[in-house]
């Protein structure tokens, strides 16, 4: 009862902070529209695969985007691909964060030979490149959203348990975890109760970075074919808007709103994650509460200390 | 020494497990492993070529560890089968055109965007709220989110097709023969512009933002105090005590973004039909070149491989503790 | 009376945060004469290294010097502008930091560092500069060769050596020492301690000595100012001082530390802990922990008046 309590204010708190932060706000409101677009979107355009006219037909009255190489309506393309392309970005970046958390934080409670094999590990999965091993698994499984998860995870996860690794070690060193230890608890609880909780705005933190990670990564798998070319997503849109010569054709229309649609997002995401730092960090919070009050009282930040005489 | 001789032992394992998720990852496929390799052959060679290619890759009836060390031989031999999209090539010769123009690329592309960018995060650390710190992280930070390839379409689209002032793909004219003459070199540069100027805009933002943060950690510390309570200019404060050590994160994150780079220069090629690896690479997956496209993953890592064995070179130079680390 | 060298007239330092200004140091008044060493003594966080920083105008953000006046060789230092300050920062005013450990830049030669400040003042060729580095650092015994080794490469106490051969560099008029030996054992301590003194009898140099450490203060200074939550609690010379302290809490602060006290008992710390500064306690700030409080105290503020020739001290019961 109590715990709800708390939980309702701690959200609440959040909330506040996020409305008085203006990276934040301005992350928070992309991000929603985005969301909004994604999940009631599809029901509100056509159907994006039937041939609705012309081929490459500009933005006009009756298609506002235009006409794809096929002459499907780009609006309806763009929204559809939207749910999907959303929905595999977080549910990646979400799996991302997990799998990290799990090697990462192994790693760092229980140090030793444990942490130096899986240290080990995700340090050469961090230097062998991404993008070319994600091709070739691509390449070998069928083609489906789930194949295309399944290659985001494997190539994405490694940077996401360096950074844990060491928050836990940093954590597990701090006094209460080892009265923790003495006091006999199992190390599962001390994690979930003692390590972990303290690593929430972290782990919050990269979900947002993975889903960025995630919706890029997989619009250009998918823009190099390695999607199912046969779905509607933002990045099969960019392989078929290639491939039927877009550009040579000058038909900008079928891929602009797409390129644009995913740097929105992407950059929704890490207005947030820099709202959050800005909110978090009691560093930025002085300086800013330092900058005000030299403003207000008619002076320069200076770099040698500033004099403000406040008895007059 | 002894620090450059444990990364470059890291680099050869990671080196090792790229090998052999090579060698797996066939294997690990649904079906008949030779079936999915070489699906595109058939009827294109004889018997007796199937053959070879088997023995190649070690997809024989033999043991599992017989298979492996048949494989690990042939690499070593630098014998990577033969491509299908570029039959009868060896794939080795095939990688071998584009390799010089993707690392010239994605090398020139780091460089530019670490050095611009690393410059401008140390301007706006220094004069915070100032208009490069106020206008310059967002608008970089939005360029970045944008996927690579889509920036160098539409650069391409703006600057290539519509105003007709780049070239709109290759990397030199086909009327010039490759070789070091002026008229050559400038045109290489004229190609490379593009495909240089969008990368370095999408990653641009990255390397300002983690410098100025370092930046602003670091002119908070007690040796930065010191320097200007010692009266030095700010120039000096600025350069010698900030930046230079607020640099050695950033020159740690220019290894880990190497790979990651290249691959956004990998699809920024093929935008831009660029004969590197990523324009191989796409011929690859559309004919289904899985000898070319394995050959691509191996030899690109082990360039990225190098190259962070080169930076962890100049890290050894920038940073003195790690001269003298006997760990 | 000799002209004071530094004349700190109502400083007041603020920290500003989201919640509103914290003081954390209130209208202190001071003197430094030339040649002089005055001890500055106070638990961490009593305000010590911020009044030290504001007389160099370093203190980072979110500080904010909000009152008084800071006069030091003719010209009060709230006043200088960026240029002025720069001139006066070490020629006039050096200072040593309180972690050496922190304050050296790990990635540049010690040599270098010497370098760069002798030449930032002018009137010195690379050559020249080079030949002084390696004299100061004899000066503090270590060996010239030293000059070309990183910070990481010494030990502790070289590297607090290495901090006071800079400090002497250009020979200021005023050395403020932060805690120099906290982090030392005790030999080092002792070593470094008499090298200071025999300096600063060679060289003239008026030394503001910051130290916790009450009894190695005593040894050293000709007077102590005591502070206490950002205010003076005494002021008095080291001998009168340690003879007849005046402030309950001084009077606490000897029974610490028995080994400077004529009576030699058990050592005896102060029951409670100070005051935060966010929100002090009202009258004497140290009223709460103090077994001689009466109504007065906790009502109201004790200035700082005179006790005695050359004593102060900031107490209602003190006669």
């Amino acid at each position: 009862m109590s715990g709800a309590t708390t939980q309702a204010t701690g959200i609440a708190a959040w909330r506040d902070a996020i409305r008085r932060d203006r990276k934040a706000t301005i992350g928070a409101v992309m991000l929603t529209v985005f969301l909004f677009i994604g999940i009631f979107g599809p029901w509100l355009v056509g159907d994006p695969d039937t041939l609705v006219g012309i081929p490459l037909q500009p933005p006009s009255g009756e298609h506002w985007l235009g006409t794809t190489g096929q002459g499907q309506d780009v609006l309806s393309q763009l929204v559809v691909g939207t749910r999907v392309s959303l929905a595999i970005g977080f549910a990646v970046g979400l799996a991302v964060v997990l799998l990290g958390a799990l090697i990462g934080v192994t790693a760092g409670y229980f140090g030793g030979r444990v942490d130096g094999l899986l240290s080990l590990f995700f340090n050469v999965f961090l230097v062998i490149p991404g993008m070319p091993l994600a091709i070739v698994i691509a390449a070998y499984l069928p083609s489906g959203p789930l194949t295309l998860g399944l290659v985001l995870v494997v190539t994405g996860w490694a940077w996401n348990a360096r950074v844990l690794r060491a928050q836990t070690l940093a954590q597990r060193q701090r006094v209460f975890v080892a009265a923790a230890v003495v006091a006999g608890e199992s190390s599962f609880r001390i994690v979930t109760r003692e390590i972990l909780p303290t690593m929430t705005s972290l782990l919050v933190a990269q979900v947002v970075g993975s889903t960025v990670y995630a919706i890029g990564a997989q619009v250009g798998l998918e823009f190099l074919g390695l999607g199912d070319v046969s779905a509607v997503t933002w990045g099969t849109n960019l392989y078929w808007a290639q491939n039927d010569s877009a550009l040579l054709t000058g038909a900008w229309w079928t891929f602009a709103p797409t390129g644009l649609c995913v740097a929105l997002v992407g950059f929704g995401l890490t207005m947030l994650n820099s709202g959050f730092d800005e909110i978090t960090n009691p560093r930025l919070q002085l300086e800013r509460a330092w900058r005000k009050h030299l403003l207000q009282r008619g002076k320069e930040p200076t770099r040698s200390t500033p004099v403000v005489m406040d008895n007059d | 020494m002894r620090y450059l001789i444990r990364r470059l032992g890291f680099y050869l394992l990671a080196a090792w497990a790229a090998l052999t998720l090579n060698f797996f990852l066939p294997r690990l496929m649904p079906g008949d492993p030779a079936t999915a390799l070489f699906a595109r052959f058939r009827g294109r060679l004889g018997p007796e070529a199937m053959q070879a290619l088997r023995e190649t890759f070690g997809l024989t009836e033999a043991s599992l560890v017989s298979q492996y060390l048949t494989y690990l031989g042939s690499v070593f031999r630098g014998d990577l089968g033969i491509s299908i999209a570029y039959f009868p090539s060896p794939v080795a010769d095939v990688i071998g055109t584009g390799l010089v123009w993707t690392i010239f690329l994605a090398g020139t592309a780091l460089v530019v965007s670490f050095t611009i960018g690393t410059l401008l995060g140390i301007v706006a650390a220094w004069w915070r709220r100032g208009w490069v710190d106020n206008v310059l992280p967002s608008s970089l930070v939005f360029l970045g989110a944008f996927p690579y390839f889509w920036l160098a379409m539409v650069a391409l689209y703006i600057l290539g097709f519509s105003l007709g002032w780049f070239p709109l793909g290759h990397a030199y004219g086909d009327d010039l023969t490759p070789g070091f003459t002026a008229v050559f070199l400038a045109d290489v540069v004229r190609h490379a512009a593009l495909p240089v100027g969008t990368v370095v805009l999408a990653t641009l933002g990255g390397w300002l933002l983690s410098m100025r943060n370092t930046m602003i950690a670091v002119l908070g510390s007690d040796y930065v105090n010191l320097a200007r309570a010692k009266g030095l200019q700010p120039s000096r404060v600025v350069l010698r005590y900030a930046a230079r050590n607020a640099l050695l994160p950033s020159v740690t994150g220019f290894g880990m973004a190497l790979g990651f780079v290249l691959g956004g220069s990998l699809l920024t090629e093929i935008v831009f039909s660029y004969p590197g690896e990523g324009y191989l690479l796409v011929q690859a997956v559309r004919n289904q070149d899985f000898p070319l496209m394995q050959g691509i993953f191996l030899v690109i890592t082990l360039a990225v491989l190098g190259a962070n064995w080169l930076v962890d070179l100049v890290y050894l130079w920038l940073d003195p503790r790690t001269r003298d680390s006997v760990s | 009376m000799t002209k004071p060298l530094l004349d700190i007239r109502d400083l007041c330092v603020d920290y500003v945060t989201p919640h509103g200004p914290v003081r954390a140091v209130d209208r202190v008044s001071l003197e430094v004469k030339p040649g002089e060493i005055l001890g500055i003594a106070g638990e961490s966080g009593s305000g010590k290294t911020t009044l030290a920083q504001a007389l160099l105008r370093i203190l980072p953000p979110p500080a904010v010097i909000s009152g008084g006046e800071v006069w030091f060789e003719g010209s009060d230092i709230l006043a200088l502008d960026e240029p002025e300050l720069r001139a006066m920062r070490w020629r006039r005013m050096s200072m040593v930091f309180q972690s050496a450990m922190d304050a050296l830049n790990p990635v540049v030669t010690i040599g270098e560092q010497i370098v760069d400040t002798l030449r930032a003042h002018g009137g010195s060729t690379p050559r020249s500069a080079r030949a002084r580095a390696g004299e100061l650092l004899e000066t503090v015994g270590i060996p010239r060769d030293r000059i070309d080794g990183y910070a990481h490469q010494l030990s502790g106490g070289m590297r607090q050596r290495v901090g006071i051969a800079l400090a002497l560099a250009l020979e200021p008029a005023l050395i403020i020492l932060d805690e120099p030996i906290t982090a030392l054992d005790v030999i080092v301590e002792r070593e470094i301690l008499e090298q200071i003194r025999v300096l600063q009898r060679r060289l003239g140099f008026a030394v503001l000595f910051i130290t916790h450490d009450l009894a190695r203060m005593l040894q050293v200074s000709d007077r102590v100012a005591v502070f206490y939550a950002a205010r003076l609690a005494e002021v008095a010379p080291a001998a009168a001082l340690r003879r007849a302290p005046r402030h309950p809490y001084t009077q606490g602060l000897l029974r610490a530390f028995p080994t400077v006290h004529p009576g030699g008992e058990e050592p005896e710390s102060i029951p409670g802990s100070p005051p935060s500064l966010r929100n002090p306690p009202p009258g004497c700030r140290f009223h709460p922990r103090c077994d001689r409080a009466v109504d007065k105290c906790r009502e109201l503020t004790p200035e700082l008046r005179p006790l005695g020739a050359g004593h102060f001290g900031a107490c209602h019961l003190a006669e």
